[in-house]
């Protein structure tokens, strides 16, 4: 039994490299290609530098102002989707909902918001707006159903509304988790905010795209640069901000 | 009022299909300090959650201090509820918050309701809550964190928390089941002293025989979700006893 799903699993893989043309020969061929690349990165053209750092600071921005509205729009949205706060019938199709959004990447969005609203950073800002809320919502909702039920009937016992014991029930066991969520998925949105520039939708992501598009490889290794040292800073500021949560 | 606590014929069948209370009748008086007494799942906390509706009753009546608990709708449970105070084994208190807002907790009934989302609560509502804190020997601690707190602390925050409900009946389930043994006088005598000295009626399972004995004025035995004694302290004798915990013990 287990060694007929081993002989399987092994067709399986073959099948799959067979079928997406996967060739280490190829590989090996492409690799002074690769290296080429590299060697004309070097050394950076340092000209582009205020330039790129402009467009790093977009992207911060899209990934900040995106992740705040999403914060807040996720809030309801998670309470409706908590099997142990919303009735059935809420959040059954509430769920529905999560998922079918959740399932189209941030990318995605960016370029029906592109067509929508034109070029720039507000269709990243909606971008990441739409893909966020509902991811964020979803971890909303499992922490709500992670909760001690214990205080919940403390608080129902004293004669309290539900928006009560939602407000000291509920809420004060799922708010630091909350804003944790909310830190790594900002840092997570940093990164797609990254590549959002690719599609027009502003930011850092524009430049690396402009510059490797005119072959102009040195430039584009500065906007590399710029893109690893600001995710670095980001990713440092909030995991500081969330080891003071717990 | 004659009854404080009206039951009958309560029947709870838990899902999917335990029978925990099997047909239970009983009246409460005012001031009356009622112990029930069985071995774990004899439908003991059952009966006490049927009683503010924590669990929903499957058949029978529930009344307390006057008003229907079972068939009230949403605002008469409410109101009813908010003359149950309740105690509870794990104390269930909102770790995080503070002394002071766990036992806030308690005027949630009362308060209106806009600004007690927004955390504010008028200040008779404050001093209420404080005069709880006093009552239990913890005003010092009112801005502590409730998960600083020692297990009997919290608890005794617990009791506040259900005190400054200005209850008519205090329900407290196996209140010192998690605490340790040394503990247990401490928190049955701040019930005895509220029992005592505010009159209220209070419901209390517990499982030591031994504590039952020396704080109850009535004492009910449980069985398999059923009233198998009912009677005076000075009436367990061992037979009850057996009826009660089973002859094995």
């Amino acid at each position: 039994m287990r060694r007929a799903a081993l002989f399987v699993g092994l067709l399986l893989l073959a099948w799959l490299a067979w079928d997406t043309g996967a060739d280490p020969v190829r590989l090996a061929r492409g690799l002074p290609w690769i290296v080429d690349f590299l060697r004309r990165m070097i050394p950076p053209d340092l000209t582009v530098l205020p330039a790129t750092l402009r467009g790093a600071v977009t992207t911060v921005e899209i990934a900040l102002l995106g992740t705040a509205v999403a914060a807040v729009l996720a809030l309801p949205l998670g309470f409706l989707s908590a099997r142990n706060v919303a009735p059935p019938p809420i959040f059954h199709p509430a769920r529905v909902v999560l998922n079918l959004f959740r399932s189209v990447d941030t990318l995605v969005y960016a370029l029906v918001f592109v067509a929508a609203v034109g070029l720039g950073p507000f269709p990243g800002v909606l971008a990441v707006v739409a893909y966020t809320t509902t991811s964020l919502a979803k971890l909303y909702s499992e922490a709500i159903e992670g909760i001690d039920p214990g205080p919940v009937d403390a608080i129902t016992a004293t004669g309290a509304t539900r928006l009560q014991v939602l407000r000291y029930g509920v809420l004060p066991q799922v708010l630091p988790l909350f804003f944790s969520y909310v830190l790594y998925r900002l840092e997570t949105n940093i990164r797609a905010a990254t590549v959002l520039g690719f599609v027009g939708a502003g930011g850092i992501g524009f430049y690396l795209q402009t510059y490797l598009r005119m072959i102009d490889y040195p430039a584009a290794s500065t906007a590399l640069l710029v893109t690893v040292a600001m995710v670095m800073v980001v990713d440092g500021v909030s995991s500081r901000l969330r080891a003071g949560l717990v | 009022m004659s009854a404080m606590i009206e039951v009958a014929g309560l029947r709870v069948v838990l899902p999917p299909a335990v029978v925990a209370v099997d047909g239970v009748d009983l009246t409460i008086r005012p001031g009356e300090f009622v112990v029930i007494l069985g071995r774990s799942g004899s439908g003991k906390t059952t009966f006490l959650r049927s009683i503010n509706r924590l669990v929903e009753p499957t058949a029978g009546t529930v009344r307390v201090a006057g008003r229907a608990v079972t068939g009230a709708d949403p605002a008469a449970l409410r109101a009813a509820r908010r003359q149950i105070g309740m105690v509870f084994q794990q104390f269930n208190l909102v770790r995080r918050a503070s002394v002071l807002d766990n036992v806030l907790a308690g005027r949630l009934g009362y308060v209106p309701p806009l600004p007690s989302l927004l955390g504010r609560f008028p200040a008779p509502d404050r001093d209420l809550a404080l005069e709880a804190l006093v009552q239990v020997g913890l005003a010092h601690l009112a801005d502590r964190r409730a998960d600083t707190l020692s297990g009997g602390e919290q608890q005794r925050v617990g009791i506040a928390r259900a005190l400054a409900q200005a209850p008519a009946v205090i329900l407290a389930d196996e209140p010192t089941a998690s605490l340790d043994p040394a503990l247990t006088a401490d928190i049955m005598d701040i019930l005895r002293s509220i029992n005592t000295g505010r009159g209220l009626t209070l419901v209390v399972s517990l499982h030591q025989l031994e504590t039952a004995l020396a704080y109850a004025s009535r004492i009910v035995g449980f069985r398999a979700g059923r009233v198998a004694f009912d009677g005076p302290p000075a009436a367990v004798t061992p037979p009850v006893v057996d009826a009660i915990y089973g002859p094995t013990r």
